[in-house]
């Protein structure tokens, strides 16, 4: 009897015990729950990778919601209401620090990076480290990883037709001007914007960064690491704007510029790699970007390095999953099935030393580009005053021959851009 | 005088007159040209073979109406017939309500007196002088408390809950309904409801075809709020207004710029035809409102 | 004494406006709080108490459920958020990540934007349910009064029969205001309290916190500070819109009469065919015809092209007119002026032209008729006579006009943007262009730069401009109440 009562004890002991131990399991059955922003051209790519994901997770199950939400406007999306936005969204780089300053991103440093040995196997520097430098640092925000890279080349480069121009005269602007005049065409480029134009000042050896209280800091109106003069460089601008074969091109009209056959050479992005395809035909070539005169020396122009992140909303439920998912999208095999459907260049080293992906033409540019660029981390304040600049220079308002207007016209650009934040 | 002399005098006043005619009708058809160059120019743009935005021409180098098909077959940025549908649908919603509410207060402030209706009337002027960009995201988180975001009935609510102040030109009209009709019914018996709905309403179908007519055309139009409470980004639920002003983004005009323009001329096609039909009325309407003022 | 029973005292009939009524209201509470008896005073607490007493139970029952409905409005939801009110939050948002369940798990963080917008839906209700109070009070003393001097009381039937006859107003203003107080009043008196809080992307919820400044964003606009901020923007913007306005809608409206004299002359022949042409140039959507206009007269568009063709560009180069290669007919400050008042003639003259004629059907065709017998040529009738009747008929919609073209966003916006890039510095320094109006300067506030506070300023600031333009104009056209002329 005694016997009987024991076993019986044990075993509703053990059948409990059972019970509970199980109980976890039973809540990892309920529903995952995610949603994901993804441009308007990814959506196919990413119900096949979202599939994917679900299949090495069979014993979970999961509701993914794909919505379009383009990568160059998802801030102002996010940032309207943090907490409708997606778990998962994709953004280009130049929106982390407004992002982060909203709370908007998840800090993957923090105790969610735990998830990764778990699940992936490979700690959150492991990841990273299989990605390009500069990507990585894109993804940073202070000490802190913020995003996971998932695609590059979103910088610029100079695309012009081979059978008007050599390639050699396409290294040097003076060059490739004359070039261009003599072909009857003419070179594009965006000066009214400080996406564009900080390439002359960052190659001259000036910076453009932004401090820890949001206020964004540029030294342009000094002299440079390298010994430039602010005036040196905006003198090498106004000498190109004012060449004949110049064309100062609006931001975002350079597509159209392309496309009507004005223009032999742009200084454009990979975005713009189909257009150029179609305008030059056979003489389609793309390179890094030429040197320019600068205080008689010629300089190489810089560039701020683009990237495309994925990263998870602060406010997401499921943030584990949510990580993991965006890990998922920009691995390797992820990243490679990206070129091949879009072209766009993987961050991930393995997948761009894939052959495939060095002979295309824009790519490669870009990469050649972005040994000389620089991560873009620059406020708010940073983007009218130099667009106004840049316009000031193209449109000849500013006189190259006039140093004490340049000078004062540098010490208002870098006060308004320096100003507090009011 | 002879009559020949007459009929000299009759044929040359005639051949002047006819000069004029001439000359004054080729005016119009001049301005009327002028005019219309911009939107020739989209139906011409509408017809090129080249899918991205290129403006260096006016005719395109090829005509084809490609485009036109593949405006019409939905892929995952282009849902034309959806976004169609969608809009038409709250188009015609919103102006149920907002036809409503105009003529109700337009009602409330002409025909009756109440204590207060003067201090009303100033109030809504005062109202209507915000610009209400500013209110946009006081809307959003509004509509977010009550879930109605990423609705289409949020978007109606938005649309048609402020029209009441918009009742100026139906006030205008109701103003010229003879006060004698309405002692009439109410010696028949009617209370006011009644003289509402049985006296007035029926002499004011010019007042009702404009407002109608007006308030269905601001959903195809908005762009501003529909985009910020349409963000879920499921683009199925989009208007047509939000939906081809995402055309324009920097990665996707070079393919679907001469999509955009055929959908601005498919779009302008039934408001074309409602203005057509409104202008018999429209100029009955305002007439009638705006005269008393 | 004795006899016919009273009707109930009124004041004598005074002018309309806010002030008598409010005083009348608050008259009628004190009279109805000191005549009245047990239950009067109780309908203070118990909104139900005077009907109650009169055996109105359907009406005490009503009014009894609205009272509940507002206690509990007020415990779950008020009483959350207006206690915070002063301090607008204080308690961050802070996380912890569960990985145990993979999930992410807040504190109870406040929302400043949410305290914001819920303390005024509560102050807003709060302040209907005193009306509503005080109206009890004052109606149960009125059934009070009505019952003691043997008038008459309404059953409940009648009390509705009520509402769809005297009191119609009421049953139909009720919809359409709550419409308007929920969608139009409480976000414009939110965005003016924003005005003096620091709301800005530096302080955005859900994450980070904003508080109370008091006037520092209004001395920050009207120059304290840094010289190259949003003072030396702001009175050239407002310069602009000013201009804008007068001329936008003058062109407008005599363009609009002259093109409607135009077709409705007897010379003309097919008046509707020209109508309905003009008027498929606002079928386009605004959007769609003023972004064709912008590549149209863009510094690479086509009618450039065609200008350096002519030799039109080289002309004005060498006059010394212009220093670039192409006309900037939307990206220099002179040029772009102009070309957006001409293109705005183009977007508005059809709907003008539509009004004018409407209106101008009604003039009165003997006056016309003797003009022309005695020999008035047309310029002579068109001053004497049409143009006093269109201003006297359409005055006040000027001065409408007036204030809806200085808030007129769609076509500076989707003329300029991404086109004009302004060459003063200083203006870049505040994020504003010189063809910016108000609106579109507080459009990208907003939009790009999520600096709510400043943008809220500016609107109160284009409101006050508005409200004293109205007032003038209003003062100036309307001589004595026109409303009963032809009824």
């Amino acid at each position: 009897m005694k016997k009987l009562i024991t076993l019986i004890l044990a075993a509703v002991m053990a059948l409990s015990l059972a019970a509970y131990g199980s109980a976890p399991a039973a809540a990892d059955q309920q529903t995952i729950s995610l949603t994901l922003w993804g441009a308007e051209e990814d959506q196919a790519l990413l119900a096949r990778l979202v599939e994917k994901f679900k299949a090495q997770y069979p014993d979970q199950t999961f509701d993914i919601q794909i919505g379009v939400e383009s990568e160059s406007t998802a801030k102002d999306t996010v940032l309207t209401d943090i907490e409708a936005a997606a778990d998962v969204y994709a953004f280009a780089n130049d929106q982390l620090n407004d992002l982060v300053a909203a709370g908007a991103l998840l800090n993957l440093s923090g105790d969610v990076s735990a998830v990764l040995p778990n699940f992936v196997g490979k700690t959150l520097d492991e990841i990273l480290a299989e990605n390009g430098e500069g990507s990585v640092t894109a993804c940073k925000s202070g000490e802190n990883v913020y995003a996971f890279p998932m695609s590059g080349g979103n910088n610029y480069f100079l695309y012009y037709d081979s059978s008007k121009i050599s390639a050699e005269q396409a290294q040097s602007f003076d060059t490739l001007l004359d070039a261009a005049k003599a072909a009857g065409g003419k070179v594009g480029m965006t000066y009214a914007s400080g996406w564009y134009n900080a390439s002359f000042f960052l190659g001259a050896g000036f910076v453009a960064d932004m401090k820890d209280d949001g206020t964004t800091y540029i030294d342009w109106n000094g002299t440079s690491a390298t010994g430039y003069t602010g005036v040196d460089v905006a003198k090498g601008m106004s000498d190109i704007a004012v060449h004949p074969a110049f064309l100062a091109v609006a931001d975002g009209d350079l597509s159209n510029q392309i496309a009507s056959g004005a223009v032999c050479a742009v200084i454009s992005g990979t975005w713009d790699a189909g257009a150029c395809q179609t305008a030059f035909g056979d003489g389609y070539a793309a390179t890094k970007l030429p040197t320019f005169t600068c205080g008689g020396d010629q300089v190489q122009m810089s560039c701020f390095s683009g990237f495309k992140l994925m990263g998870v909303n602060a406010y997401s439920k499921n943030s584990g999953w949510a990580v993991l998912l965006a890990q998922f999208l920009t691995n390797e095999e992820s990243q490679a099935a990206r070129f091949a459907e879009r072209q766009l260049a993987p961050t991930n080293l393995k997948a761009a030393a894939d052959d495939a992906v060095s002979s295309n033409i824009a790519i490669a540019a870009s990469a050649a580009q972005d040994v000389f660029g620089s991560v873009q981390n620059v406020g708010g304040k940073y983007w009218d005053p130099t667009a106004t600049f840049g316009q000031m220079v193209a449109t000849g308002e500013l006189n190259g021959k006039d140093d004490a207007a340049i000078q004062a016209a540098l010490d208002t650009l870098v006060e308004g851009v320096c100003a507090p934040v009011e | 005088m002879s009559t020949k002399k007459l009929d000299a005098i009759a044929r040359k006043s005639r051949a002047r007159r006819s000069t004029k005619i001439v000359l004054h009708n080729g005016l119009i058809a001049l301005l009327c040209f002028i005019w219309l160059i911009p939107i020739i120019w989209l139906v011409c743009t509408s017809f090129s073979a080249y899918p991205g935005k290129n403006t260096s021409t006016f005719f395109p180098k090829e005509w084809s109406a490609v485009h036109y098909a593949k405006l019409l077959t939905p892929d995952t940025v282009n849902q034309f017939p959806t976004w169609f549908l969608n809009t038409f649908r709250i188009a015609c919603w919103t102006c149920l309500v907002s036809t409503a509410f105009v003529l109700m207060v337009a009602y409330a402030m002409s025909v009756m007196r109440f204590r207060g209706r003067k201090s009303l009337m100033n109030f809504a002027v005062l109202l209507n002088l915000f610009p209400g960009m500013l209110a946009m995201i006081a809307v959003y988180f509004t509509l977010k408390t009550f879930g109605l975001t990423n609705s289409h009935i949020g978007l109606v609510m938005v649309y048609s809950a402020s029209s009441g102040l918009g009742y100026l030109i139906a006030k205008g009209f109701f103003d010229t309904v003879p006060r004698s009709l309405c002692e009439a019914a109410r010696l028949d018996g009617c209370n006011e409801a009644g003289i509402f709905l049985n006296i007035v309403l029926p002499t004011a179908k010019p007042i009702i075809v404009y407002t109608v007519i007006s308030s269905f055309l601001t959903p195809w139009m908005d762009f501003v709020y529909a985009k910020m409470i349409l963000n879920a980004g499921i683009s199925a639920n989009y208007t047509v207004a939000v939906g081809l002003y995402k055309m324009l983004e920097k990665s996707l005009i070079n393919t679907y710029f001469t999509q955009f323009c055929c959908g601005g001329v498919l779009v302008s096609i039934p408001i074309s035809i409602l203005f057509f039909i409104m202008q018999k009325f429209y100029v009955q309407g305002v007439t009638n409102g705006a005269v008393k003022g | 004494m004795g006899g016919k029973p009273q009707a109930y005292p009124r004041l004598r009939r005074r002018p309309d406006n806010i002030a008598t009524i409010l005083c009348q209201f608050f008259a009628d509470f004190g009279k109805a709080m000191a005549k009245g008896d047990l239950f009067v005073k109780l309908t203070l607490i118990w909104w139900g108490a005077g009907c109650l007493r009169r055996k109105q139970y359907a009406k005490a029952l009503i009014l009894t459920l609205l009272e509940a409905g507002v206690i509990w409005f007020t415990c779950g939801f008020a009483m959350a958020y207006v206690p915070k009110f002063a301090t607008l939050g204080t308690v961050q948002a802070q996380q912890v990540f569960n990985m145990q369940t993979m999930q992410s798990e807040w504190n109870d963080y406040d929302n400043s934007f949410m305290i914001l917008l819920f303390s005024l839906f509560s102050f807003v209700v709060w302040a209907a349910a005193l009306v509503l109070c005080m109206k009890s009070v004052i109606g149960a003393y009125r059934l009070q009064f009505d019952s003691q001097n043997g008038l008459h009381i309404n059953s409940f039937r009648e009390d509705l029969q009520e509402y769809l006859d005297q009191k119609f107003h009421i049953t139909l203003l009720s919809l359409p205001v709550l419409g308007i107080v929920i969608f139009t009043l409480i976000p414009i008196l939110l965005l003016i309290l924003v005005a003096f809080t620091n709301y800005d992307q530096q302080h955005m919820p859900p994450t980070n916190l904003f508080r109370w400044v008091g006037l520092t964003n209004f001395a920050t606009l009207f120059g304290g500070g840094i010289t190259s901020t949003f003072g030396y923007a702001f009175w050239r913007i407002l310069g602009w819109t000013l201009v804008w306005s007068f001329f936008a809608t003058l062109t407008n409206y005599f363009g609009g009469i002259l093109m409607s004299l135009l077709i409705n002359s007897k010379l003309t022949r097919g008046g509707k065919l020209w109508r309905t042409l003009l008027v498929v140039t606002i079928a386009v959507p605004q959007f769609v015809s003023l972004l064709l206009m912008r590549n149209f007269f863009a510094n690479t568009g086509i009618m450039n092209t065609l200008c350096e063709r002519i030799g039109l560009t080289a002309a004005l180069r060498s006059a010394g007119l212009i220093s670039t290669s192409y006309i900037p007919f939307l990206s220099a400050p002179g040029w772009a002026h102009v070309m957006i008042i001409l293109i705005n003639i183009w977007v508005g003259v059809p709907y003008q032209m539509l009004i004018a004629t409407g209106v101008l059907m009604n003039l009165p065709s003997d006056q016309l008729e003797s003009a022309r017998m005695d020999g008035a040529n047309p310029f002579q009738i068109f001053r004497a006579i049409t143009m006093p009747y269109m201003l006297q008929v359409t005055g006040p919609a000027l001065v409408t006009d007036f204030v809806k073209n200085f808030n007129n966003f769609n076509v500076i916006y989707l003329l300029t943007q991404g086109v004009y890039v302004t060459t003063n510095q200083l203006m870049a320094n505040s994020q504003a262009k010189e063809v910016d109006l108000l609106v579109t300067w507080l459009f990208t506030l907003t939009q790009d730069y999520y600096n709510y506070k400043m943008a809220s300023v500016i609107g109160i600031m284009v409101f006050v401009v508005c409200a004293v333009f109205t007032l003038i104009g209003f003062n100036f056209m309307l001589r004595g109440d026109k409303e009963g002329t032809y009824q």
